[in-house]
């Protein structure tokens, strides 16, 4: 399956090799005293050493190449393609890697709508889907860019890469054939397989405009565009019949005002409805079309569209109220009535929609609800809507109001003057929170665990304690904190949390005991803690926690919370409830994970709770401000209000603070700042439902709050010189503003500038830019491809009051009826990756109602570039040569001898063979014996040194430059024998025949 | 039409032979010297750990199969097991399914329980005429099929503290009268006996740790005089009965040294009437005499072959050789004696 070769990273570092031959000439020279054998070893060591360390040098890497191929198939499961296509996709699939995958080769799925997700991990099995899609989706929407993204990141490292589209390429979202030229670039092919379904009866209601300029009792026309995709033939007119109705929402309420039976022809038709309108307010106008044979209609989803008309005059307020406490600020809300503001009021369980629902008021009252009651998505609405909107944003206190009510880490404590959270460690007690976490089946269990556990986390306070306890099966007791120490301080440990947290896998916990038992000791080591909560979260099936345990938890007054993820029915839950209701927390059992997060902030809350300073305190005066200014004499005294942190921006201004806390930057009871385009108002005590009650015969309570709410209202528009109009066309918005003065002449040169919110929970926003075409006529355009309210300020120049204005852009391309998109599907197709060629197109008339020719199609052959990995091997590669280079060492410095061979060998003949070996001689003996042996070759190398024996060696060895040319001269003696004569060393006879050459050369030297 | 080139029975058996070592997984070391020091942490935490208390001193790996998948022959974290008198191994895993191999590992054939949304099936037992019992334990019943996979019946269903309702199966068995043992747990911890005709006869147990009394009582053995043998999971502990649910003995205590229990989750019989616990936090098998005293240990907690991840059952073979359902790893491991 696998290949292997070498590749160096910097080649020209081989280059060094050519070094070689001068390190063989350097060693020769150096080494010659090693003898042959010993000096050919060195040598050799030696070029291996180097030749392994140019090699490091140049980054020598392991290449494995692979011949296995990794498909990975997309699915589009969006609503464009019939249902009964996107099951025969799930068939498709596994047929055709039943018939087509190899051995060695992965296959993977995944499905997409809006987002993509995993269905099947890639796998090198034959894949078994079941008809349904286990992944949960957005069906609304295409986006093919996203799942090509997921499909590459999914890939494994080891082989070729080929996705396989199966879609009929109507995308909305995303830039597919951008995406699918990174991927070839990265080597990636893709085939796809087009989904073909015939042609549908649809009637699409296309939009909903309001033409002209609405303005208070002066009559305008709604359009409303309406197109029937069918067909006429020769059997069938093609009509179709139904009801046009047409309805007007204004503050929550519907009011149809037009309906009527209408016949619609193939192809595009417009009705007008003609309205007045008396009151102000923002009125919302809704078109929907029911047909009266459904299956003239396919989808449904397109057949309804709205529109906005906005008519300005007195301001008006929204109080949101807690739903589960009602009545508190009922003499707040008779105040405001009082100070002739419009009021409208909601419970904190339906507090709005979105952003387009608060545009009909220009202030908003939070009176004392928790964060858990508000969805992210509304939450940011009510920013946004100052923000943006420049609406006024009014906080209450209570205990379920600031940071006691969960708010702190929000968008919403950003709009604020002050912080939710309390920096200084005398001020505020702390809590200590620990989660325990045990492995659910339900689907996406883990996904919601960590979820769960990082909102509580985002709720408590920087000095609060927090830890997570989870099941891993090692230790002690299988049951290991998150983090060390268990019990962690959470601030500026906040964000490693969280990391940690995201790679949390909790294993199947056998019972609740151990965790119980670690989360009560550590909570109990800590004194500090005024507030000590444990919350677990389960499907129920641990054993239930022993009653030892329960009654620990009492004493310590440690409160537990359960919550029970109801995958097992009521009869596990029953041990959770006993768990919470023993120690005083709260049971919740739930169906579905998106209730958790909710059930953990309010949790949470909890320890959260030392924010509250409760005692009896008379308010100071700090700044002068619009909000206190005709207030004479002094505050009446309040009872408790929710401590916060001021600030520090020169924008805020405090007109009332508390004189307990001594730390004036904890103890604001008003605070207010401009905030965006709006401007917000923090009032931390209550409106005389609990800590004010000193307050509600107070003469200036409607004075004082009636000014409040005033102060951040939005302003009132002039109205009249300005006229907005907005249209879409294709994917666009276009806004056109009219400016007229006072004297209807065109306003020109203006600075406008505008700014967009799109729809959906991130509200999105985007700055709009109106240039000038015409005489008084400013034109804006923006792309609008997602459904939903797009909401739109404009801001004529300074000095003059905002214009807002909306475009509904009623539901998802998805639902707008067409074929299948050839053009973009071939170009995926022909997408081809480096040395590859283009993928297949698989398209056929039936499409997937007969997949058979489409299985002719191999998704699965070997006609990509295989896939490579490479590793650096260079440090193992040093590493060898330094042991290598030790060996040079030794052979310099260490002579080996080899003389035991011989009689080892002769050992073990003599055992195998039955010869004896000779007899070992006593160890004196021997010694004598090798000095003998030394002394005689001490003697016969003097000898050699001392005579000169005739011989044929003897002559050739003489050199020419010592001896004398001519023949020496006679001594004048006889001959002796020469063991008769003292013997003359070889450095004598040298002495003496330098001697006597120079005696010669003297005399030869003229005088 | 073409197939893909070997059957799955081909597949299974050619993987049971080859020992997957691809199917462990592994940690991830950025470098060479990385390696180094997490192999120098890893052996000082497992000396740290303990981990020579669970040396192997019985029995050698003999086979493994099974890795990660929804394809025949491979688990997704297997519960439970059963052999039965064919010497076919039956296995359920967290996806519902049943899944019969012989005793090499080669997958014969597959089912899946009716329903599963509510969780999946703890326990699986041979009832004495070759049925299979399958402890669907969040349905409330006890599901009963033929050995070729067809639903004969379904016994129980009913959710409740009264005799014949149920909270939390974890195991039934059946005995060679045809009597049903029926193991619960939630907030009565219990085991109920029923007639061959299901008809309530007794029960006894309730939650807590006094001789008796159960804390998930996670697995039942039979013995060869009709005892009921068992595994009281949270409590670390073997108790047994005889068949009027009067206590025999019970032994264990929490631990981890050799004698020693941490959540035993399973148990069976040797054919020598020796007993094979394993162990689900101490990741092991353990056996013992019928008196508790333990005659050695096999596995230690890790993903390599040979290392268990939270095993959750336990069963042997006619010829003493036992099968662990290494859960958290996937897979099954044969050990031979």
């Amino acid at each position: 399956m696998f290949d292997y070769s070498v590749s160096f990273q910097s080649p020209w570092y081989l280059l060094l090799g050519l070094a070689v031959p001068v390190l063989w000439w350097l060693s020769f020279r150096s080494l010659a005293a090693l003898g042959t054998w010993r000096r050919l070893a060195v040598v050799a060591v030696r070029t291996v050493v180097m030749l392994l360390l140019i090699a490091a040098l140049a980054e020598i890497q392991v290449v494995r190449t692979s011949d296995r191929l990794t498909v990975i198939y997309l699915l589009d499961q969006s609503l464009s393609i019939p249902e009964s296509h996107r099951r025969a996709m799930i068939e498709y699939v596994n047929e055709a890697v039943a018939r087509h995958r190899r051995l060695e080769d992965r296959v993977g799925v995944i499905v997409f709508g809006r987002d993509p997700a995993i269905e099947v991990p890639p796998y090198d099995e034959d894949l078994e889907m079941l008809p349904e899609i286990e992944s949960l989706l957005d069906p609304g929407f295409t986006d093919i860019s996203a799942a090509l993204r997921l499909a590459q990141a999914s890939f494994p490292e080891d082989s070729a890469r080929r996705i396989v589209i199966v879609s009929d390429g109507n995308e909305n979202l995303g830039d597919a054939v951008g995406e699918a030229d990174r991927l070839a670039q990265a080597g990636v092919g893709i085939d796809v397989v087009v989904v073909r379904y015939p042609q549908r009866g649809e009637v699409i209601v296309e939009r909903v405009t309001a033409s002209g300029d609405v303005r208070r009792g002066e009559p305008f026309d709604l359009k409303i565009v309406v197109t029937n995709t069918r067909r006429k033939t020769a059997s069938d007119s093609g009509e179709v019949t139904g009801r046009l109705e047409v309805t007007q929402w204004v503050r929550g309420r519907a009011v149809v005002v037009s309906r009527g039976r209408v016949t619609l022809p193939p192809g595009k038709r417009v009705f007008t409805v003609r309205q007045k309108v008396e009151a102000t307010g923002f009125y919302t106008y809704t078109a929907e079309f029911f047909p009266d044979r459904p299956e003239d209609d396919t989808m449904p989803q397109n057949n309804r569209a709205s529109t906005f008309a906005h008519i300005r005059g007195r301001g008006r307020v929204l109080v949101i109220e807690d739903y589960e406490h009602p009545g508190q600020f009922e003499r707040f809300k008779m105040a405001l009535r009082r100070q002739n503001l419009e009021l409208d009021q909601r419970t904190s369980d339906q507090p709005f929609e979105d952003l387009a629902s608060l545009q009909e008021y220009d202030a908003v009252v939070l009176a004392n609800v928790p964060r858990e009651h508000f969805s992210d998505g509304q939450i940011r609405a009510l920013v946004r809507n100052t923000q943006q909107m420049g609406a006024g944003l009014v906080m209450l206190g209570g205990p379920n109001s600031f940071g006691a009510g969960g708010w702190a880490g929000t968008e919403l404590e950003e709009a604020m003057p002050v912080h939710f959270q309390i920096q200084s460690a005398k001020v505020v007690p702390r809590g200590a929170l620990a989660m325990i976490m045990h492995a659910t089946e339900m689907p996406n269990g883990n996904f919601w665990q960590k979820v769960i556990a990082k909102e509580a986390l985002k709720v408590l306070g920087a000095r609060d304690y927090c830890g997570v306890l989870h099941y891993t099966g090692v230790g002690a007791t299988g049951t290991s904190w998150l983090w060390e120490p268990g019990m962690r301080v959470v601030g500026g440990a906040r964000d490693e949390m969280l990391n940690r947290i995201g790679r949390m896998t909790p294993g199947d916990m056998p019972d609740f005991d151990p965790g119980l038992v670690m989360a009560y000791q550590a909570l109990s080591a800590l004194p500090q803690a005024a507030v000590k909560h444990i919350i677990v979260i389960s499907d129920g099936d641990p054993s239930p926690p022993s009653r030892r345990v329960i009654a620990s938890l009492v004493q310590a007054k440690i409160t537990v919370s359960a919550v029970a993820v109801a995958c097992h029915g009521p009869a596990d839950s029953r041990t959770m409830a006993r768990l919470a209701n023993a120690t005083g927390g709260k049971y919740y059992r739930v169906n579905t994970g998106r209730a958790l997060p909710r059930i953990f902030q309010k949790e949470a809350r909890r320890v959260a709770q030392p924010l509250i300073y409760r005692n009896r305190v008379r308010p100071r005066r700090k700044h002068v401000h619009e909000i206190t200014a005709g207030i004479e004499g002094a505050f009446p005294p309040i009872t408790g209000y929710v401590m916060t942190t001021i600030k520090e921006n020169p924008l805020v201004e405090v007109p009332l603070v508390s004189p307990q806390p001594p730390n004036e930057k904890n103890a604001t009871l008003l605070a207010a700042w401009p905030y965006g385009l709006g401007k917000t108002v923090a009032f931390t005590t209550d409106a005389g439902a609990r800590w004010t009650n000193a307050w509600t015969g107070w003469e200036n309570y409607d004075k004082l709050f009636g000014q409040m709410v005033r102060w951040c209202m939005r302003p009132l528009e002039e109205g009249g010189t300005f006229a907005v109009a907005t249209d879409v066309v294709d994917d666009r918005v276009r806004v056109v503003v009219t400016a007229l003065d006072k004297e209807d002449e065109f306003l020109n040169f203006l600075d406008m500038s505008a700014m967009v919110v799109g729809p959906g929970p991130e509200l999105k926003t985007m700055e709009l830019k109106l240039e000038q075409t015409a005489p008084g006529r400013y034109v804006g355009t923006f792309p609008a491809r997602e459904p939903g309210s797009h909401l739109v300020t404009i801001s004529p120049g300074a000095g003059q009051p905002l214009i807002r204005t909306g475009v509904d852009i009623p539901y998802s391309d998805e639902f707008r009826h067409r074929g299948t998109n050839d053009a973009l599907l071939s170009q995926l197709a022909e997408r081809a990756p480096r040395d590859a060629p283009p993928g297949t197109l698989a398209d056929t008339p039936a499409g997937l109602a007969d997949v058979e020719p489409l299985l002719e199609i191999d998704h699965f052959r070997h006609d990509l570039p295989k896939a490579t990995s490479s590793q650096d091997i260079w440090y193992y590669v040093v590493l060898v040569s330094s042991c290598l280079f030790f060996f040079d060492v030794l052979l310099r410095r260490v002579q080996i001898s080899f003389g035991w061979i011989m009689p080892l060998v002769g050992r073990v003949r003599a055992r195998l063979f039955g010869t004896r070996p000779p007899a070992p001689e006593p160890e004196t003996i021997e010694r004598l014996r090798s000095r003998k042996a030394a002394v005689e070759t001490e003697i016969d190398r003097q000898r050699a040194g001392a005579r000169f024996e005739p011989g044929p060696e003897a002559e050739m060895e003489q050199p020419e430059d010592i001896l004398p040319q001519a023949p020496l001269a006679p001594t004048g003696k006889e001959p002796t024998l020469a063991s008769e004569e003292p013997e003359e060393s070889y450095t004598e006879r040298l002495l003496r025949v330098k001697k006597q050459t120079r005696r010669q050369t003297r005399r030869q030297e003229p005088p | 039409m073409i197939r893909a080139v070997s059957t799955p029975e081909q597949r299974c058996g050619t993987e049971a032979a080859r020992i997957e070592r691809a199917a462990a997984p592994s940690i991830d070391v950025p470098c060479g010297l990385g390696r180094w020091i997490a192999g120098l942490l890893v052996l000082a935490t497992g000396l740290l750990a303990g981990c020579d208390e669970s040396r192997n001193t019985m029995g050698r790996l003999d086979l493994v199969w099974g890795r990660r998948g929804i394809s025949d022959g491979r688990f997704i974290k297997p519960r439970a097991a059963a052999i039965d008198a064919r010497q076919r191994i039956y296995v359920v895993d967290r996806t519902a399914r049943i899944q019969m191999f012989d005793l090499d590992g080669r997958f014969l054939r597959g089912w899946r329980t009716p329903d599963s949304a509510l969780g999946r099936p703890e326990g699986l037992s041979v009832g004495r005429d070759g049925r299979i019992l399958v402890a669907d334990g969040h349905y409330q019943q006890v599901l009963i099929y033929s050995p070729e996979g067809e639903l004969l019946e379904r016994f129980g269903g009913q959710r409740g503290y009264e005799p014949g309702q149920f909270s939390l199966i974890t195991d039934a068995v059946e005995d060679s009268q045809g009597n049903l043992y029926v193991a619960d747990y939630g907030e009565y911890d219990r085991i109920q006996k029923f007639d061959p005709h299901g008809r309530f006869l007794l029960q006894w147990g309730g939650h807590g740790s006094q001789p008796g009394q159960f804390r998930r009582p996670h697995n039942l053995a039979l013995d060869r005089h009709g005892n009921i043998w068992v595994a009281d999971a949270c409590n670390h502990r073997i108790q047994a009965f005889d068949s009027r649910g009067r206590l025999i003995t019970v032994w264990g205590t929490r631990g981890t040294g050799p004698g020693q229990l941490y959540y035993p989750y399973d148990l069976t019989f040797a054919p020598d009437g020796t007993l094979f616990v394993v162990e689900y936090g101490n990741h092991r098998i353990q056996r013992f005499t019928p008196d508790g005293h333990s005659l050695g240990c096999w596995g230690r907690h890790g993903r390599e072959e040979g290392e268990l991840c939270n095993p959750w059952a336990v069963v042997c073979d006619n010829e003493g050789r036992i099968y662990v359902v290494d859960t958290d790893n996937d897979r099954i491991q044969r050990v031979k004696l």
